[in-house]
């Protein structure tokens, strides 16, 4: 990234303004259902966080730049500059205040992408410099180590001695003509290593060949949560080139959400090309390889459990039976949260906001959607399939004083596969 | 003598639940330094004496707040070496989870699983290997406790 600067950000905004955002401006209608649509909004009742009005930087541009009557408002000073004072002012409402949960853009009568206006809005304010330093210092590891929590292969390989130490099970690197290449998250890596360890086990069932890239085993992408698209680029290529390089057919992303979104919907466009591979998120693996019967699961978790949507997964990846049916496989007392599938509340935390430490205060205020969903329902376990939702779950539940175990999918699954008894060893 | 996970983990499981977590808090034990956090100690301290299942909530409940606190967050850089103090606290909850509490089951083998990781993680940053040598300290923990 070079040196950031106001006049950088705002040309870096007038670049982003194309054709959709010109017309989601003229369009917007004032209703303010985007605000009833938003947990920052319905949990703070603070009238900025409405989601339209977080792009009003934006749109000032856009009227100045590309309106005659804006033009004309500036010849005679009556514009509103986008300036220092407006960066500094919106900063947090951009950055803390949305997790790029898709809900208003989804409720939207006249179908303004407003979420993605903040997507790119965030590209104005990192050149501007005016993003979380936790999101930009995030960014840079990943691009010059791999990884946004500077996790490196030696820790990768570690883990996975561990795991075929203490389980018998295999886990490739860098295998030549794999069906599969799996992804994984910084976060799985650090705090969750059961997942790996999961994919292990159903991967030796359903007899599919696979291998995880010692080149580009991070799946997570903060080049998209910081609004950087050149650093997402590269992000994104170093996972095709490994790809393409191994020859596989499949990568898989892993149970977290801007991963998904960043490698499956995201990739293609920052590169300019089709891949010569398909993506697909791990549920959609699990669901395809369970249909088809390479896996089969034996026992029910017996607990009340109900199912939270990771946004990136269900509203904007469109994965929503596939988790349910892999729950129904596995739970004989799963229930639905209220709103669930696309119309999901936020967990609070994506987006890069748990990333920063800025925004823990409104994180939390905002997580008493999540909490109010789960009093109502009095459930015992709460599945999800992100390992951010995952921790940011957990967080607000022990903020809350609430004792629910968060579970994640994927682990969920394996735990239930019909193995012998050298393989149910679970090393978690 | 214990020699492989499979005598491992068929002994941990014949043991009663009193004694698997006196066993878990052996195991924690072996890898405490890795935490400089006083309240696991006390934990392991408390269950090593021995803790009916009927008082293990508190001490759950402050093993989960300190993992959930010792944990990386999204984005910040990780230290392998903090992060053992993660799964010190993760082998400390997995030691202390109530019997009634979905997963609370297994907890030597659970405990054991999260001190190798521990263990694991100081060899994160390159590629030595710890990790062997706290499964024969398991297995030498699992045997003496067998024999006391």
């Amino acid at each position: 990234m070079s040196k950031p600067s106001i006049e950088k950000g705002v040309n870096f905004i007038k670049g982003q303004i194309d054709a959709p955002v010109a017309s989601f401006f003229s369009s917007c209608i004032h209703c303010g259902l985007c605000a009833e649509a938003c947990l920052f909004y319905t949990e703070t009742g603070d009238p900025k966080q409405t989601p339209i009005n977080k792009v009003e930087p934006m749109r000032r541009v856009w009227e100045q730049e590309f309106t005659v009557l804006g033009k004309l408002k500036s010849m005679v000073g009556l514009g509103k500059p986008v300036d220092e004072k407006v960066f500094s002012e919106w900063e947090t409402l951009v950055y803390d205040g949305c997790s790029l949960c898709g809900r208003c853009s989804l409720v939207c009568p006249v179908g303004n992408d407003i979420s993605g206006m903040i997507r790119k809005i965030r590209e104005g304010f990192s050149a501007a410099g005016h993003a979380p330093e936790g999101l930009i210092s995030a960014t840079q590891r990943a691009v010059e180590i791999g990884s946004p929590m500077g996790v490196k292969l030696p820790a990768v390989k570690a883990q996975i001695r561990h795991l075929q130490a203490d389980t018998g099970l295999s886990v490739p690197l860098d295998q030549q003509g794999a069906e599969y290449m799996v992804l994984l998250s910084s976060m799985e890596i650090m705090n969750f290593p059961e997942y790996l360890e999961a994919i292990a086990r159903i991967m030796k069932q359903a007899g599919k060949s696979w291998t995880i890239s010692s080149t580009a085993f991070e799946a997570t992408n903060s080049g998209i949560q910081i609004g950087v698209s050149d650093l997402a680029k590269v992000i994104v290529e170093r996972v095709v080139d490994a790809a393409e390089a191994l020859g596989v057919k499949t990568v898989i992303s892993p149970e977290c959400g801007h991963a998904y979104t960043a490698i499956r919907w995201d990739g293609p466009n920052l590169i300019g090309r089709p891949y010569k591979f398909e993506v697909k998120h791990i549920l959609e693996v699990l669901d395809e390889l369970t249909v088809a019967g390479l896996i089969q699961t034996e026992g029910m978790e017996t607990a009340k459990l109900t199912y939270h949507d990771p946004c990136q997964i269900a509203r904007k990846g469109g994965i929503v039976e596939a988790p349910r049916r892999l729950l129904n496989q596995v739970a004989s007392n799963f229930i639905e949260m209220s709103e669930p599938g696309v119309m999901n509340w936020c967990c609070s935390g994506g987006g890069g906001v748990s990333a920063n430490e800025r925004a823990d205060e409104i994180k939390l205020t905002a997580f008493r959607r999540k909490k109010s969903q789960l009093d109502e329902l009095k459930v015992e376990t709460l599945v999800t399939a992100c390992a951010n939702c995952r921790l940011t779950l957990e967080e607000g539940l022990e903020a809350n004083g609430m004792d629910i175990p968060v579970v994640g999918l994927t682990e969920m699954v394996a735990e239930h596969l019909v193995e012998d008894g050298t393989q149910k060893e679970s090393a978690s | 003598m214990i020699s492989n996970d499979s005598q491992f983990r068929e002994i941990l499981g014949e043991l009663g639940l009193q004694e698997q977590r006196r066993v878990a808090a052996l195991f924690v034990d072996n890898v405490l330094p890795l935490s400089d956090d006083q309240r696991l100690l006390q934990i392991v301290t408390s269950l090593k004496e021995g803790l009916p299942e009927e008082a293990l909530s508190a001490p759950f409940k402050e093993a989960k707040a300190t993992s959930l606190e010792a944990h990386t967050r999204c984005g910040t850089e990780g230290d392998w070496d903090e992060q053992a103090a993660y799964f010190v606290a993760r082998a400390t909850q997995a030691s202390v989870e109530p019997q009634l509490r979905s997963g609370g089951k297994n907890p030597a083998w659970r405990a054991a699983m999260q001190s190798r990781m521990a263990r694991t993680c100081l060899a994160s940053e390159s590629d030595e290997d710890s990790h062997n040598s706290e499964t024969t300290a398991q297995y030498i923990i699992l045997n003496n406790y067998l024999n006391r």
